[in-house]
């Protein structure tokens, strides 16, 4: 079965933002909440590269086990969704979150957050799908249309890849043999566990 | 044996042992490598730039510094997303934890640690509760009023200040309870969306009636600090239990409030009482000039709901003994007034103190003649 | 009862073994009212039956009022447009409900950018809400922005043109077009001012690649790039000198980073350390403006290792000795050094990694171009890569990353001072060649002018508009000085020198803004400037366009690709497309009959409009010059619908695909008929992938360098030698270029029909009406019309012949002055006197390097697009910079106690004073500051926000560096010197 992850080449990644805009775009996200966003490392000097975030989708959600609310849930390609109707706007999928994926629409005193919103991988939400309820909460619902996440399919290098995890590590396989470096998948470590990674805990790097 | 290439994090470098990021070479190709490049004795201290001109696209050092928690650049403005150039929080040691990323971290303690101890904690007490009322019924003979003469036990403002007090609180503790563990008991009752809108309102009143609470919680500790001083007679009152224990057994002595409520006042109340109040104003975003990142919100909820639960189970205690445990002590929190007869049962200090005149009966200005509404509302 | 999936990969020691059994104890025993379980998503499976009634979806883009249809009940349409945010032509579908712009998705079949898009591209939707553009005409009374009726905008405007016109004559409008118009509407625009009769014209690329055009046009033919982004994955080596890709032209990078992996060697050269520059394998910092020095350092150690292509030199390559001798000379390692701060071993590396890598390729773009030398500095360009035979060959070229969407066709056919559509020039012989094309009496046009003379005068530049106002009228090459300036499709704080633009717009009579995001212009003239320079007659009409999703017309991106956009939507509000404009208001302005006879119209909202495509016809008819004549609009549109018929590396069309729709046969096209894609569409000419190409034939793009420039110099041949001709030519040596004369001679004349005949007797192949010289020399004979010679490394008729370093106007090395000073103040260029040397010299007695100690450079961040109106206006881009920033070194910072986010003061010597944050960065040296330019709308301090029309802001504002840059201005073509000034920064107290 398909497991949804994303990999952000950071050899490729040039932070043009396109993955951000285009899932404000696709989802008419608001002001302030940033589903996706982009980090440059070494900002300015040799060694800069630039990462690609969002929710990771992480098998062992943090997010999920902390949720006092128990609204978020796994999709069987391993999508981490939540249902806005039920969150408290707590925040602590936030505090737990070692990505900064869970967004608020507001952050006021009192404790007023709003309902959470991350990425949720072009899935939708738990609302039927393409609906126009789903849509209002949570975008729209390309997985369901047949189509992949929207950042990943306009980003402008193709260095952030959205998709079955077998496939995405496919490509980047591909991608890592013909140029025979660069090997390090953007925070698979921590959002799938590093078994994946096929390396012992603690190794390298 | 041959050391694959593959950079070994420095020993000691804080580099988590796991759920931290890591650089990963998850599909086993291993980075192209100059063979000398790894034996030059600075290797490990080589930032970015100078491993890549060895190793072109060996970014190893730079997924330690995002391992480590550090910052880079994000060109959304710091004010509106302080912690967005973070790409994964760095790792820390929390109490009960292990090193791991601090949301990660803070997970295992709220989960492994704060929900289900403090949830067993606050279980035992109700529970411990619950046999002692069994087993022991109400202490005390007397009802409030009887004995006649009327002693002002608490001022018309100190019941406000009290009561305003104590329903902020049980908005509070009901709601926080809901939230801490209301899935495991209420969420498989009432379904999800139910209990979603139920916990949203409650989570919401925890928020609003958070600042209620803190005032109020000033204004009693003002208004009781002073005759809950440790006085006479106290250690010896805690050190027989008050002698509420034995099923026959008279009361120790005591001034105004006896020992143990002395102890709840200055553990529950003072102690706890102040840090859930401090931790909760900061989850409320309302202490200015804070930065409400990340971690401080980890370290602060992990504080408030520790002395939440802590100050839940010695309030239940003092709730139990205020209600049903204690006979007549609510009618006295209610209506102010209590009689000799009660007073010399359970404050005897304090009641020769109000017979000697060292105290006053009446301490409120006798404002439209209280007592005799008592009377009037409720006749003997 | 919990939705999660349990499967094997959750880590059960993440959670205490208490809560677990407590949840599952819990949840087992107790019957759940839950609906959600029912909802566990079921993954693409299901989807499939969604995707088949696709796009039945919902959309909530309700933009225009009372167009907010029930959900899921619109009619669904995609319409293939093309991203309006630069040259490299991404391609997008949109989806359209009930006339709403609803949606977009990446076009995955286009070659171009395989559906990639950069911040702007994946924003572009906005467009179809626009919520912060201009809805109404408006007219500034008052200092406040008022709406009027179209009616009223084109009567007022009209009469005071006319009256303009009677008192000062036609040269007192000046008309600034814009390289975001399509071809369709550039062309018309530069036919409007012809037929107004005038050259005073202009647009984007004189202050973008005007150098690049001349300078390149002057060395092998034609001023564009030559090969293709795609192509650049031909490239064994890319050298980046003066262009920031990553941030400019982010999907190119997309061709690049795939070629990076399969082993090209990437060099970045910038006085930056830019995104694009963390992405290469040699990175090379130099001071700003020596370009020279570093390109000619390369070449030096090429020559001395004898790297350079000999057969190849001396086959096509005309001056190279001269040049050879020259840098030799001068361009020593240590001269390198001490002019661009670049020690030898790292110049030495480009260079050899350059000879050892070929094909290798360069790019450039406004790093080059924008300065007093600009010219000069992309001929050392090109002269780099003649000496590596690196030209006309896949994989190499000079691949020049255009600007705007439409800059380049914008250059090839629109309004340009000093040139009628497709470089024809301006002499008699072009504007009776047009005349004939456009169908009016050549009288007639010549009687338009002020004077016969005036028809061939280039105009004034628009990067010099504001001293056609400003300057003595004496000291003008022009009757009149310039009293009324349209700006339509062009924002002002993209010109330099913008205090005194201030001064300029004050002093107007008339100032019209034609632009569907005027807002940084209408500020700038509504905001309250000097008293005294306020014309108390001035009048200020701000006027509705459409963007280009609300019309349709070609573009061509920066490889010479020609795309068709369809239209997306109605236009929004009150706005109209500005051919409708261009026709309309050429109506009121009497001419409209003229420049509208060829056209069919089409109604849009009820009025008449003329059709795109009929226009593109006539550019078919009449641009031979540059083979804008092969892409009929239908061979446009079948290459739209069939975009994944074409190979991503070559462009070409793989193997035999014939057009659904139409029956076109694609077979052996490049994408989008690159230009040149020579005769008549029947001619099925392929288009040019790579210009100059003699490794192909010239019916498969093939050819060779443009014979444009005589045949012999100083006894020397500058036609091609023997041999290198293009594949399968019938002349295998150097040739001319065709015109009737040559045909007898080869005894070819009678291949042409009789029909033919009569077309090109008296007539070279760029006049044949009936391209029949084409179609002999090239279909039957393989030979390229344009002749074929030498490419020069000798530019004799430029002012320094040979490249020469001179320092900018305003430089911070006194000593460097002293030995590369700049050019003689020249009297009439471009209609205006213009300083070099007394301003350079005066800076120098002044010591102002003194007091402005850094150099200012400027240029562009991926969210935000030129002047950024539009962009700025677009909260989904805005969001992502909200700050104009100067980027300063940690070293200079500290120098001034500077902090990183400390809000600062940038001064320049014009007075200009700019509060912006400090971003403190080792991006730049300590000699460096750098700008963004993309903001507007605060002034030295004060936020222009009440000046704006109302609901017409741009949602993010800030300084614009424009307002501070000084003067300097290219020798040849009045480039600005944007890239180059000085400053000071202090940090802003109190
Ligand atoms: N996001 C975005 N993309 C755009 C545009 C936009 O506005 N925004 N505009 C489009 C347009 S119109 C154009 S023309 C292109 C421009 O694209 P580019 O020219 O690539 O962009 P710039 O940032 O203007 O300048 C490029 C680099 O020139 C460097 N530079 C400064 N001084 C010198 C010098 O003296 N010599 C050299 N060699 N380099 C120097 C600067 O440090 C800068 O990094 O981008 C197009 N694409
Ligand atoms: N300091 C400094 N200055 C520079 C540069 C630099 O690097 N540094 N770069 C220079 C370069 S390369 C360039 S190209 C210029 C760019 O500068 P400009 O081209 O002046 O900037 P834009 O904001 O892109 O202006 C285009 C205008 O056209 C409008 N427009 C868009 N579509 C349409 C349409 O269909 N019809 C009409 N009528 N209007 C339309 C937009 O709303 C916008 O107002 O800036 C130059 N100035
Ligand atoms: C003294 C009585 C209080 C008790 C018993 C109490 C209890 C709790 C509990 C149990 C939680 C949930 C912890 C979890 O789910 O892990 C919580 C959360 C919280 N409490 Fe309190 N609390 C008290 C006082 C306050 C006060 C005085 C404030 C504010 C001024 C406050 C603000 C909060 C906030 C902001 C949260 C976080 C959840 C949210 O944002 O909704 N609390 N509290
Ligand atoms: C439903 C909840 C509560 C009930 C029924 C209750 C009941 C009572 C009663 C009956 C008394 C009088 C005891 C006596 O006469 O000695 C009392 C005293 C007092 N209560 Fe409460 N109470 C409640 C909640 C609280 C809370 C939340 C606080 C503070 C956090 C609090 C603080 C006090 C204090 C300070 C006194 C004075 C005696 C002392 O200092 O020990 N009470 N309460
Ligand atoms: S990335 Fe954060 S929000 Fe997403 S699944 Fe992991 S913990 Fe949850
Ligand atoms: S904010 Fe919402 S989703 Fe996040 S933990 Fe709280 S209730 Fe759950
Ligand atoms: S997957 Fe979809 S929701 Fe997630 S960041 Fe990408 S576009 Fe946004
Ligand atoms: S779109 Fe791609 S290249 Fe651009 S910032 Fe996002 S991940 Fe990086
Ligand atoms: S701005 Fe350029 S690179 Fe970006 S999407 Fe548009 S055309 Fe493509
Ligand atoms: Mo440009």
């Amino acid at each position: 079965m398909a497991r949804m992850k994303f990999v952000c080449d950071s050899e490729r990644c040039i932070e043009c933002n396109s993955c951000v805009t285009a899932c404000k775009n696709e989802h008419e996200v608001p002001w302030g909440v940033n589903r996706r966003r982009v980090v440059t490392l070494n900002d300015g000097v040799p060694g800069e590269r630039s990462i690609s975030v969002a929710c990771m989708h992480c098998s062992d959600a943090p997010c999920m086990a902390v949720c006092p609310v128990n609204c978020f849930y796994r999709t069987d390609e391993g999508v981490v969704l939540h249902d806005k109707d039920v969150c408290i706007g707590c925040g602590y999928c936030s505090y737990a979150c070692p990505f900064g994926a869970p967004q608020f629409p507001a952050s006021g005193t009192f404790g007023v957050r709003g309902k959470m919103d991350k990425c949720t991988f072009c899935a939708g939400g738990p609302e039927a799908n393409g609906s126009q309820a789903e849509f209002e909460k949570y975008g729209r619902n390309r997985l369901a249309e047949g189509k992949l996440p929207a950042c990943a399919e306009m980003c402008s290098t193709k260095a952030l890849l959205g998709g079955d995890g077998d496939v995405v590590a496919d490509i980047f396989r591909n991608r890592v043999i013909t140029r025979g470096k660069g090997a390090e998948a953007w925070g698979w470590g921590t959002a799938y566990g590093s078994k994946q990674a096929g390396q012992p805990p603690g190794g390298k790097s | 044996q041959t050391k694959a290439p593959d950079d070994p994090a420095p020993a000691g470098a804080g580099v988590p042992s796991q759920g931290g990021i890591q650089g990963q070479n998850i599909f086993d190709v291993k980075p192209e490598v100059k063979p000398d490049a790894s034996s030059d004795p600075d290797y490990m201290k080589q930032n970015n730039a100078q491993r890549n001109r060895v190793q072109p696209g060996n970014n190893a050092p730079m997924w330690r510094g995002v391992a480590g928690g550090i910052e880079g650049y994000s060109s959304l403005p710091r004010s509106q997303a302080p912690e967005a150039g973070v790409l994964i929080q760095g790792p820390v040691q929390y109490p009960g934890s292990r090193l791991t990323t601090a949301g990660e971290a803070w997970r295992q303690v709220r989960n492994n640690w704060i929900i289900p101890y403090g949830g067993a904690l606050f279980l035992i007490v109700l529970g411990a509760l619950a046999l002692l009322f069994l087993a022991r019924g109400p202490i005390g003979h007397s009802d409030t009023e009887a004995g006649g003469a009327r002693i002002e036990r608490f001022t018309a403002f100190e019941r406000s200040a009290h009561w305003a007090n104590a329903i902020a609180f049980v908005i509070l503790a009901v709601s926080g309870l809901v939230m801490a563990f209301g899935k495991f008991f209420m969420l498989p009752v009432l379904g999800l969306t139910l209990y979603g809108w139920l916990t949203y309102l409650l989570k919401n009143l925890h928020n609003f009636a958070g600042p209620v609470f803190a005032v109020s919680l000033v204004i009693i500790i003002v208004a009781f600090v002073r005759d809950n001083l440790p006085q006479r007679g106290d250690l010896k009152w805690l050190l027989k239990m008050g002698g509420t224990l034995s099923k026959n057994g008279q009361e120790l002595p005591s001034h105004r409030f006896n020992a143990g409520e002395k102890v709840v006042f200055w553990l529950g109340t003072f102690l706890f009482g102040i840090i859930a109040v401090g931790s909760g104003l900061v989850m409320d975003h309302l202490i200015p000039g804070v930065v409400y990142d990340r971690q401080t919100m980890q370290v602060t909820h992990m504080v408030h709901s520790i002395a939440a639960v802590l100050m839940m189970s010695v309030l239940a205690l003092h709730i139990y003994l205020g209600t049903v445990g204690v006979r007549g002590a609510y009618r006295a929190m209610r209506n102010g007034y209590v009689g000799d007869e009660w007073a010399r049962e359970h404050h005897a200090y304090w009641y020769e103190d109000i017979q000697a005149g060292r105290v006053p009966a009446q301490r409120s200005r006798p404002a439209g003649g209280a007592p005799e509404d008592i009377k009037n509302v409720r006749p003997a | 009862m919990l939705l999660t999936k349990k499967n094997g990969s959750i880590n059960a020691a993440g959670r205490s073994p208490f809560v677990h059994s407590l949840q599952r104890g819990l949840s087992q025993a107790l019957p759940t009212m839950d609906r959600r379980g029912f909802l566990r998503r079921s993954g693409l499976g299901v989807g499939v039956g969604i995707a088949a009634s696709s796009l039945a979806l919902v959309k909530k883009a309700q933009a225009v009022e009372g167009r907010a249809p029930a959900i899921g009940q619109g009619k669904i349409e995609v319409k293939r447009t093309v991203c309006t945010h630069c040259s490299v032509g991404c391609a997008i579908d949109a989806v359209v409900e009930n006339g709403v712009w609803v949606r977009q998705e990446p076009v995955f079949d286009s070659p171009l950018n395989l559906g990639a898009h950069c911040a702007k591209g994946a924003a572009i939707r906005e467009h179809g809400h626009g919520e912060f553009r201009l809805r109404y005409p408006m007219k500034l009374v008052n200092g406040k922005y008022q709406r009027i009726s179209w009616d009223q905008a084109y009567d007022e405007i009209a009469a005071k043109m006319l009256e303009l016109r009677k008192a000062s004559g036609p040269d007192s409008v000046y008309w600034i077009g814009s390289s975001k118009h399509s071809n369709e509407q550039s062309y018309l625009m530069r036919k409007f001012v012809s037929l107004w009769g005038s050259n005073n014209c202009d647009h984007q690329a004189r202050i973008c690649h005007s150098t690049t055009v001349a300078g390149v046009a002057n060395t092998w033919g034609y001023g564009a790039m030559t090969n293709s982004y795609n192509d650049m994955q031909n490239s064994k080596c890319a050298l980046y000198i003066g262009s920031n890709a990553a941030e400019a032209h982010p999907v190119s990078m997309l061709h690049m980073l795939h070629a990076k992996e399969r082993g090209t060697k990437m060099i970045v050269c910038d006085p930056r350390f830019t995104r694009t520059a963390a992405k290469a394998d040699h990175y090379i910092r130099f001071r700003s403006g020596t370009d020279i020095p570093v390109l000619f350092g390369i070449l030096y150690h090429i020559f001395k290792n004898g790297w350079e292509d000999k057969k190849y030199i001396n086959d096509r390559v005309y001056g190279m000795d001269e040049v050879k001798a020259d840098v030799m000379a001068k361009w020593t390692p240590d001269k390198v050094f001490e002019a661009s701060g670049v020690p030898e071993e790292q110049i030495y590396k480009a260079a050899e990694m350059m000879a050892k890598n070929r094909p290798s390729t360069i790019v450039w773009c406004m790093g080059q171009t924008q300065h007093s030398i600009g010219n000069a500095m992309v001929r050392a360009s090109c002269i780099l890569q003649l000496a590596l035979g690196n030209v006309g060959v896949s994989g190499g070229g000079a691949n020049i990353f255009r600007g705007h969407d439409n800059v380049q066709g914008a250059t090839d056919i629109g309004p340009n001072p000093d040139s009628l559509p497709g470089y024809y020039g301006i002499p008699e012989g072009s504007w009776r060649h047009f005349a004939k094309v456009w169908g009016v009496d050549y009288d007639w046009i010549k009687g338009r002018f002020a004077s016969p003379a005036m028809m061939s005068k280039p105009g004034i530049t628009v990067s010099r508009w504001i001293d056609g106002v400003l300057e003595k009228n004496e000291l003008i090459d022009q009757d009149p000085n310039l009293r009324a300036v349209v700006y339509w499709g062009h924002a002002p704080n993209s010109q330099s020198r913008g205090l005194e633009m201030k001064r300029a717009m004050d002093k107007l009579d008339l100032l019209v803004v034609i632009d569907p995001y005027p807002s940084a212009t209408a500020a700038m003239a509504a905001m309250p400037g000097k008293p005294e320079d306020l014309n108390p007659n001035r009048a200020v009409y701000l006027l509705p366009a459409a963007t280009q999703f609300e019309t349709s017309g070609s573009v061509t991106a920066s490889n010479r690709s020609i795309q068709w956009r369809e239209k997306v939507i109605e236009p929004l509000w009150e706005s109209r497309s500005d051919q409708m404009i261009m026709h309309q208001l050429a109506e009121k302005l009497g001419f409209g009959k003229e420049l509208s006879k060829n056209f069919k119209m089409q109604k849009v909202k009820g009025m008449d409009e003329p059709m795109p495509e009929e226009i593109l016809r006539e550019v078919n008819r009449s641009v031979w010059t540059i083979g804008y004549t092969g892409q009929s609009p239908e061979r446009l549109k079948a290459h739209m619908r069939n975009m994944g018929a074409f190979d991503v590396k070559t462009l070409k069309a793989k193997g035999n695909v014939k057009d659904a729709q139409t029956g076109y046969d694609l077979t052996g096209d490049y994408f989008g008929l690159p230009w040149p894609c020579f005769g008549t569409p029947e001619l099925k000419h392929p288009g040019s992938p790579n210009l100059y190409d003699t490794s192909k034939h010239v019916m498969d793009g093939g050819g060779n360098f443009r014979a444009n420039f005589g045949v012999e110099r100083n006894g020397k041949n500058l036609l091609a030698e023997d041999g290198s001709a293009s594949l399968g030519a019938d002349i295998q040596t150097g040739y001319p270029e065709f015109d009737h004369v040559l045909l007898k001679k080869l005894g070819w004349w009678d291949e042409l029909t009789d029909a033919e005949k009569a077309a090109a007797e008296g007539k070279n192949w760029k006049t044949d009406s009936s391209g029949g010289i084409i179609r002999v020399a090239m279909k039957n004979h393989g030979c390229h019309v344009f002749g074929n010679a030498k490419a020069r490394a000798v530019v004799w008729n430029f002012p320094d012949g040979v490249p020469q370093h001179r320092e900018p106007i305003y430089s911070t090395r006194p000593d460097l002055v002293a030995k590369y000073p700049t050019h003689d103040d020249k009297k009439a260029f471009w209609r205006l006197p213009t300083l070099y040397k007394t301003l350079q010299q005066k800076n120098l007695t002044d010591k102002v390097h003194e007091k402005f100690p850094l150099i200012l450079s400027s240029g562009r961040l991926t969210e935000y697009e030129g002047g950024g109106d539009e962009t700025r206006s677009n909260p989904w881009l805005a969001e992502l910079q909200q700050e104009a920033f100067v980027e300063i070194n940690p070293k200079a910072a500290a120098e001034r106690g500077i902090r990183n986010g400390d809000r600062v003061w940038l001064m320049t010597p014009t007075g200009a004073r700019l509060n912006v944050q400090a971003l403190v960065t080792e991006r730049v040296g300590p000699d460096t500051c750098w700008m963004p330019f993309h903001f507007a709308g605060r002034w030295q301090g004060t936020d222009m926000l009440p000046y704006y029309p109302s609901g017409a802001a741009p949602v993010v504002r800030g300084e614009a560096v424009n307002t501070a840059t000084t003067y300097g201005y290219d020798s040849v073509t009045m480039m600005q010197e944007t890239k180059t000034t000085i400053c000071n920064v202090e940090k802003v107290t109190a």
